[in-house]
């Protein structure tokens, strides 16, 4: 697998085939004489930012930690649990209980679900 | 049987859902300035659309993926925000344009100022986008929007000198304001090849669920829908140089629009324009609206999809609704819609090179199209628009500068 080419900006599914973000980043660990491993993926805007340009990521990460609804931005994603799929990327996790939803979930419970027929 | 009813309802939205404020207007005035010299402008437009539309179809139906999701996961993060915050910019200025044709016909059927009813038209679009699902947007408009056959019966009616018309296919120069001329080809162009165009077609083509099997289907619906569409857009232009080139009239008011079809049907003339432009213009509003949302929603990789309830994709609706606010605000602010509109349909015409270089990337990729990839044919008529969108691109802003007048 070529991790640009089949991973990196793929759609990320979780086990339900439902869509939660990205693979904003792929994180690998360079450690001593041991070969470089892909340690896990990485979802979120902090991510994002940091691929414009790292200060702008560094202020993004700021900005997160005061005014964040998702604890740890950028969420990770241990390696373990990807299988990548075609154009997709799938995670075996559950969307709903991730960092990845926090905003959505937030917004839902705050702003959309107060609007009549939502 | 199922595939039968898909092809005629596709047909139908492409016909019923091509013309909107841009198609109109900017064909309205070539006719009523240049006579039947810019037909020529209109089929290059319709034929290079349909080729692009063709190719977001086919590339949605084999790999599941818009054309927003392959331009991020093939060119990364950063080319698909630089996109984002070009085509957003200038989509908003289209979705001005759209709402403010809306509030023209209102004004032209009440007599009260268009900037008033910017609001309420912001609160139908965004009720029936709210409740409704993709297929109400998306077929509900369309057959009403068939209504816009009227320029075809006018321009039937009034007995154009087909030869004359048919000679307008071959672009020559006018004897006068060239600068004109050629900013208004450039306008017709940038209203037919609109990058909003595709991406909601391929958006489309994933919320019907459309599935490999699909590509002879979609290769019908592209080509005879925006077919059609291309001949009413035509129509207009027909019309225009018919009723308003011997009077003098250049279409820098869009009240003068009412009068296009009086000669044909008399004073159901007008109530016939004031039909077409509140329904076509309504229609491309919610269409333009999606695409924004569509376009952030999957760049980002968020649940979007139009046939669910908000609650369940709480920042796709919400976006939709912010660009809605956003486009309302533009005509309420009393923004002239005609030169809104011309502006913005210039502007679109700038954008085409990053939209659709990446379609000769991704349309020759097998992991996205599988054994669709295109064919050379498709390939050279790609990179003949990517050339023709580069010289749109150059000679847009000074045209505008020099020839927008």
């Amino acid at each position: 697998m070529d991790l640009v080419r089949d991973c990196l900006d793929k759609q990320l599914v979780d086990r339900h085939g439902r869509r939660m973000g990205r693979v904003d980043g792929i994180v690998i660990e360079i450690g001593g004489d041991a070969q470089p491993r892909v340690a896990s993926v990485e979802v979120g805007v902090v991510t994002q930012v940091s691929r414009l340009h790292p200060r702008l990521g560094r202020f993004a990460a700021r900005l997160a930690r005061r005014w964040g609804k998702a604890a740890g931005d950028p969420y990770r994603i241990p390696w373990s649990q990807i299988t990548a799929t075609g154009v997709n990327v799938t995670a075996g996790v559950e969307a709903e209980k991730t960092p990845a939803f926090a905003w959505e979930k937030w917004l839902r419970a705050k702003v959309v679900g107060r609007i009549p027929g939502a | 049987m199922k595939k039968m009813m898909e092809l005629a309802l596709g047909i139908v939205t492409s016909v019923g859902g091509f013309l909107e404020i841009g198609s109109i207007t900017t064909a309205a005035q070539g006719g009523a300035i240049f006579g039947f010299k810019l037909v020529w402008a209109v089929l290059l437009g319709g034929l290079c659309v349909a080729f692009l539309v063709e190719q977001s179809g086919r590339l949605a139906a084999v790999s599941g993926h818009t054309i927003p999701d392959a331009i991020r996961e093939r060119f990364g993060f950063n080319y698909y925000l630089f996109l984002l915050a070009v085509l957003a910019l200038v989509t908003l200025l289209v979705l001005g344009s759209e709402i403010g044709g809306v509030c023209v016909a209102l004004e032209m059927a009440t007599g009260v100022r268009f900037q008033w009813w910017a609001l309420a038209v912001a609160l139908l679009m965004w009720l029936i986008i709210w409740k409704g699902t993709f297929s109400v947007v998306e077929y509900g408009t369309s057959i009403l929007g068939l209504v816009t056959l009227c320029f075809v019966a006018g321009a039937v009616v009034l007995h154009p000198p087909w030869k004359q018309v048919a000679a307008g296919a071959v672009p020559t120069l006018p004897s006068h304001d060239r600068l004109r001329y050629w900013f208004i080809a450039v306008s017709i162009l940038g209203a037919s090849v609109s990058p909003y165009l595709m991406f909601f077609y391929s958006a489309g083509a994933v919320e019907d669920e459309w599935k490999e099997d699909y590509v002879a289907v979609n290769r019908f619906i592209a080509g005879t829908g925006m077919g059609f569409g291309t001949l009413i857009s035509v129509a207009v232009l027909v019309v225009a140089a018919l009723v308003f080139l011997p009077r003098g009239i250049q279409v820098d008011h869009y009240s003068q629009l009412g009068l296009i079809l009086r000669d044909a049907f008399g004073a159901w003339g007008f109530w016939l324009v004031v039909a077409s432009l509140f329904v076509a213009c309504l229609g491309a509003a919610m269409e333009v609206t999606l695409e924004l949302a569509y376009m952030v929603a999957q760049g980002f990789g968020w649940n979007w999809s139009e046939n669910q309830p908000p609650k369940e994709e709480a920042r796709f609706s919400l976006t939709y609704t912010a660009f809605i606010v956003l486009g309302a605000l533009l005509v309420a602010v009393g923004i002239d819609p005609l030169r809104l509109t011309i502006f913005s349909m210039a502007l679109t015409a700038a954008t085409l090179p990053v939209a659709i270089v990446p379609f000769l990337f991704f349309m020759n990729d097998s992991d996205y199209v599988g054994e669709h990839t295109n064919s050379w044919f498709s390939n050279v008529v790609v990179v003949a628009i990517i050339g023709l969108a580069f010289v749109l691109a150059v000679v847009t802003i000074p045209l505008e500068i020099f020839g927008g007048g």
